[in-house]
């Protein structure tokens, strides 16, 4: 029973959202309704794990785990904004301001950091992976959209050159249609196995 | 510049210098400043969460018993009970129901988002390259187009391959057969190139943001000397 009613939960909501839309005009007030419990449950859920991740770190700070200092920091930043959101609303612009003074300039520099992460990761993957189709397709192609990025064989202004830069230029598109196409059949897989009850919370 | 202006800079300056102390090596104030990032982050997103969804979706119907939204939100108020139950050990089971309603829901809205966005959209994009009408111009073929039109064809099924994974066991290990290998091969090429085109896209970007906050940090200095 424990496993069974969740499964069809699962299925029954997946099959009347599958209907709603498929039947259109009958179903729309139906899946608004739905639709409006699932935004609720999702914002509860994520409340729940907000909730977890503090309640975690209030467990390190009271056994004295170690680098409970950062918990001490996380719990702390989380509690002023809180309060002070509480307090001046979500939309007030000095709050916004000191939000933005404080995220900003961390994810600024994490992002430049990244720069430098990705310069030795694909300076890696060559000596991990040795030479393969993979890493020398990968390796000349980012020499060349670095080049190209560069906009100057552009500036030439030679329509052959030009037609080529086209072409080179679509080439991404390709493998990325490919992707596109791959991720999109696995995550049809995966729904249908959510819905079919092979996978999610019903199943341990 | 104003107190509060100035008050912003040396914040920005210090919370980027302790992020860029990573590559000295030092972990105590990459992480403090990480966690403060996660901390404020964790904070804004309850506010509005409770702000722009709980308080109008939730609450506001719960508050007036006579509006005739009172029952309907009576169900997600008891799913979010059963949700709230799993912060307890001996809740953990209850969550199982709100969380199956949940994911059927997402799934199904994934096989819509997925038939009509992506597949139904790529797939039709590839067929149409071979439509005669651009392939046959003025009752000459377009070669290039054609070429075009293959080129595309033969990239996204190798890329496709590139994953299958299936093949006959010997030994413990699996052999792919010589022409599922072949065509993997030039899916990887193209994998390549795809990536290769992200790998500078991103790089790029990621560049731009250290040079602005090396930037910001020279403008700070500035100030002083």
């Amino acid at each position: 029973m424990k496993r069974i009613l969740p499964l069809i939960v699962g299925g029954l909501s997946a099959l009347t959202v599958l209907a709603a839309v498929f039947l259109p005009g009958q179903g729309s007030s139906v899946l608004t309704v739905l639709l409006n419990w699932v935004i609720v449950l999702a914002a509860i859920t994520f409340l729940v794990a907000v909730a977890s991740l503090a309640l975690t770190h209030l467990r390190f700070i009271i056994t004295g785990k170690k680098g409970f200092l950062l918990s001490l920091t996380l719990l702390f930043s989380f509690a002023v904004t809180l309060v002070f959101g509480f307090l001046r609303g979500v939309e007030d612009p000095v709050f916004l301001k000191w939000i933005g003074a404080v995220v900003r300039p961390i994810e600024s520099a994490l992002l430049g950091l990244v720069a430098l992460v990705m310069m030795s990761a694909a300076l890696k993957i060559f000596r991990e992976r040795g030479w393969s189709a993979l890493t020398v397709s990968f390796g000349v192609s980012a020499v060349v959209f670095l080049v190209l990025g560069l906009g100057f064989l552009q500036n030439l202004n030679l329509p052959v050159l030009n037609g080529v830069i086209r072409f080179v230029e679509g080439l991404p598109m390709i493998g990325a249609r490919g992707l596109l196409i791959g991720i999109a059949i696995g995550l049809l897989m995966m729904a249908f196995r959510v819905i079919f009850g092979m996978e999610g919370p019903g199943n341990d | 510049m104003s107190l509060s202006d100035l008050i912003v800079m040396i914040l920005g300056v210090a919370l980027t210098i302790m992020v860029f102390s990573y590559i000295l090596g030092d972990r105590l104030f990459f992480g403090i400043a990480t966690h403060i990032l996660i901390g404020v982050s964790a904070g804004f997103l309850t506010l509005v969460t409770i702000q722009k969804v709980i308080l109008p979706l939730l609450v506001a119907p719960l508050s007036s018993p006579a509006a005739p939204g009172f029952l309907l939100a009576l169900v997600p108020m008891t799913l979010s009970i059963l949700l709230i139950l799993m912060l307890f050990r001996r809740g953990v089971q209850a969550g199982a129901i709100p969380l199956a309603l949940l994911s059927g829901v997402l799934a199904a809205l994934a096989i819509i988002g997925v038939t009509r966005g992506t597949l139904a959209p790529q797939l039709l994009s590839i067929f149409s390259r071979f439509d005669p009408a651009q392939l046959i111009q003025e009752a000459e073929p377009q070669w290039s187009s054609l070429f075009e039109a293959m080129m595309i064809l033969l990239g996204v099924i190798s890329v496709l391959f590139v994953f299958h994974h299936q093949g006959k066991t010997k030994t413990g290990g699996v052999v792919r057969p010589v022409f599922l290998e072949g065509i993997g091969s030039i899916g990887q090429i193209f994998i390549g190139i795809t990536f290769g085109a992200l790998f500078v896209g991103l790089f790029s970007t990621a560049l731009i943001a250290l040079i602005n906050s090396l930037s910001d940090i020279i403008t700070f200095l500035k100030l002083w000397f």
